[in-house]
């Protein structure tokens, strides 16, 4: 397949593939994004017939929903299947087979746990005290060494695999690099709960009602999860107005 | 308007494309946004402290599928540009507040963006013959999601420094007591964070070595 198509477009389709989201909406998701990333690929495979390309880029325009990282592995394997001849309802059904899985295992390995170590180890080496400027470098830098990675692999195997793309995400194991990834990501969590204990940027000269009060509110976030945020989100937006009006009328 | 205002908005909705439409290099990232705004307004460690603290609470929030989500890009932007023509202890905390209002209020804005694009998008198995080209529908779509972005910004600059101007100077707390206030919040997230990898019974060896290290890196540090 990569035979097919020449290095410069399949260039051209990454690039487009970082703007799969750009008309992200509630009716077909990334479908519109799916079939604009596409685009070069299907001019590609049916060089003069604008109508094929037509028909073929209606297909990807339909509703579609993936992590945007990994939707390049669909991105490449529907153009593989497209070059291969196999007809729309195959194609179709293998877009609807694959967005579940794709989104689950993107938003398991980036979004919980890829990002927030990435994030977490940045925090904590800046409460402990690197320059601001050198933290967020490092925080860009090794975030998007994985996140390019994971699209250039994504589309690489994608165009390699075509249907037997199951097999090779088996055998890429992203839910065992999740799980290798998180023991990391506790560590760095502890890491920066340190960091802010004894940091001079942290709650180290802010004394012990503020240290006890922190320690209430991270065991309230481990015992109640995600629904004790918007709570002590308003709880915080609460505290500093009536601190704020205290100070004014008081 | 003042030009001041209108590069702000810009710059925040340059910032904010990154959180959904563009690329996703999380650009977009509190504390990304901290240090660019607070190089933009002249104050980077302003900046950048309020970057920190709101990429802290702002941990567990993720652009996971259709969910909505406050919005940190604007968030940060708004709260550095809102804290940063004032000094005193009062400054950061209030900035922080508008900012995690605000960034409700980036996060509405986003929703509405993506019903806005809903009529934007060629009509699956018409033949792309409804709504606009593809190529176009999503220059228009990304070009909306900048605006989007700026004007989110600039009204949320307007109203914040507003706001902070008749109360900052009358803020009771020192500067430490403040600091301590806003990491009370931030610290729920990391506890949220670490009950979605198991909670403190599974992973307290690996946590408390953490600890550890921390500590022991900020006293070498």
């Amino acid at each position: 397949m990569t035979g097919k198509l020449p290095r410069t477009t399949v260039i051209s389709i990454f690039l487009r593939s970082l703007l799969i989201q750009g008309a992200w909406n509630y009716h077909t998701m990334l479908g519109a994004g799916f079939g604009f990333s596409m685009l070069p690929g299907l001019r590609r495979l049916f060089p003069n017939d604008p109508a094929a390309v037509e028909t073929a880029l209606d297909r990807h325009l339909e509703h579609f929903n993936a992590h945007p990282y990994l939707a390049s592995v669909a991105l490449g394997a529907s153009l593989r299947m497209e070059s291969e001849g196999e007809d729309a309802e195959t194609i179709r059904r293998f877009k609807i087979a694959v967005r579940g899985p794709l989104g689950s295992l993107g938003d398991a390995l980036v979004w919980a746990t890829w990002l927030p170590t990435v994030s977490v180890s940045t925090l904590a080496l800046f409460w402990i005290g690197l320059p601001g400027w050198a933290a967020v470098c490092l925080f860009l830098v090794v975030y998007n060494v994985g996140h390019i990675w994971l699209r250039a692999w994504g589309l690489r195997t994608g165009l390699e695999a075509g249907r037997n793309l199951g097999r090779r995400l088996a055998e890429a194991d992203l839910t065992g690099l999740t799980a290798r990834l998180q023991p990391l990501l506790v560590l760095a969590l502890g890491g920066l709960a340190g960091a802010l204990l004894g940091g001079q940027r942290g709650l180290g000269e802010s004394g012990a009602v503020w240290v006890g009060l922190a320690a209430c509110g991270f065991v309230a976030g481990v015992v109640g999860g995600h629904r004790t945020w918007r709570p002590a989100a308003i709880a915080t937006v609460s505290a500093i107005g009536l601190i704020a009006a205290w100070g004014v009328f008081g | 308007m003042p030009p001041d205002l209108l590069r702000l908005g810009l710059l925040g909705g340059l910032l904010g494309l990154d959180g959904t439409a563009v690329g996703q290099f999380m650009i977009s990232r509190p504390l990304v946004v901290g240090a660019v705004m607070g190089w933009a307004v002249g104050d980077m460690e302003l900046g950048l402290g309020i970057g920190a603290v709101l990429e802290l609470y702002l941990l567990v929030s993720f652009p996971t599928g259709g969910a909505r989500f406050p919005e940190g890009a604007t968030a940060t932007a708004v709260a550095v540009a809102v804290a940063a023509p004032f000094s005193g202890a009062g400054a950061v905390p209030i900035a922080v507040a508008v900012g995690l209002v605000w960034g409700q209020i980036g996060g509405a804005s986003v929703n509405a963006q993506r019903h806005f694009n809903s009529l934007l998008v060629p009509e699956p198995g018409s033949n792309t013959a409804s709504g606009f080209p593809p190529g176009l529908s999503h220059l228009i779509a990304i070009a909306a999601d900048f605006l989007r972005g700026g004007v989110v910004t600039m009204t949320g600059v307007i109203s914040g420094r507003l706001l902070i101007g008749s109360v900052v100077d009358q803020w009771p707390l020192s500067s430490s007591a403040s600091t301590g206030l806003l990491l009370v919040g931030g610290a729920v997230s990391a506890g949220i964070l670490l009950h979605d990898l198991g909670g403190f019974r599974r992973r307290r060896t690996l946590f408390a070595a953490g600890i550890a290290l921390g500590i022991i890196g900020s006293r070498l540090l």
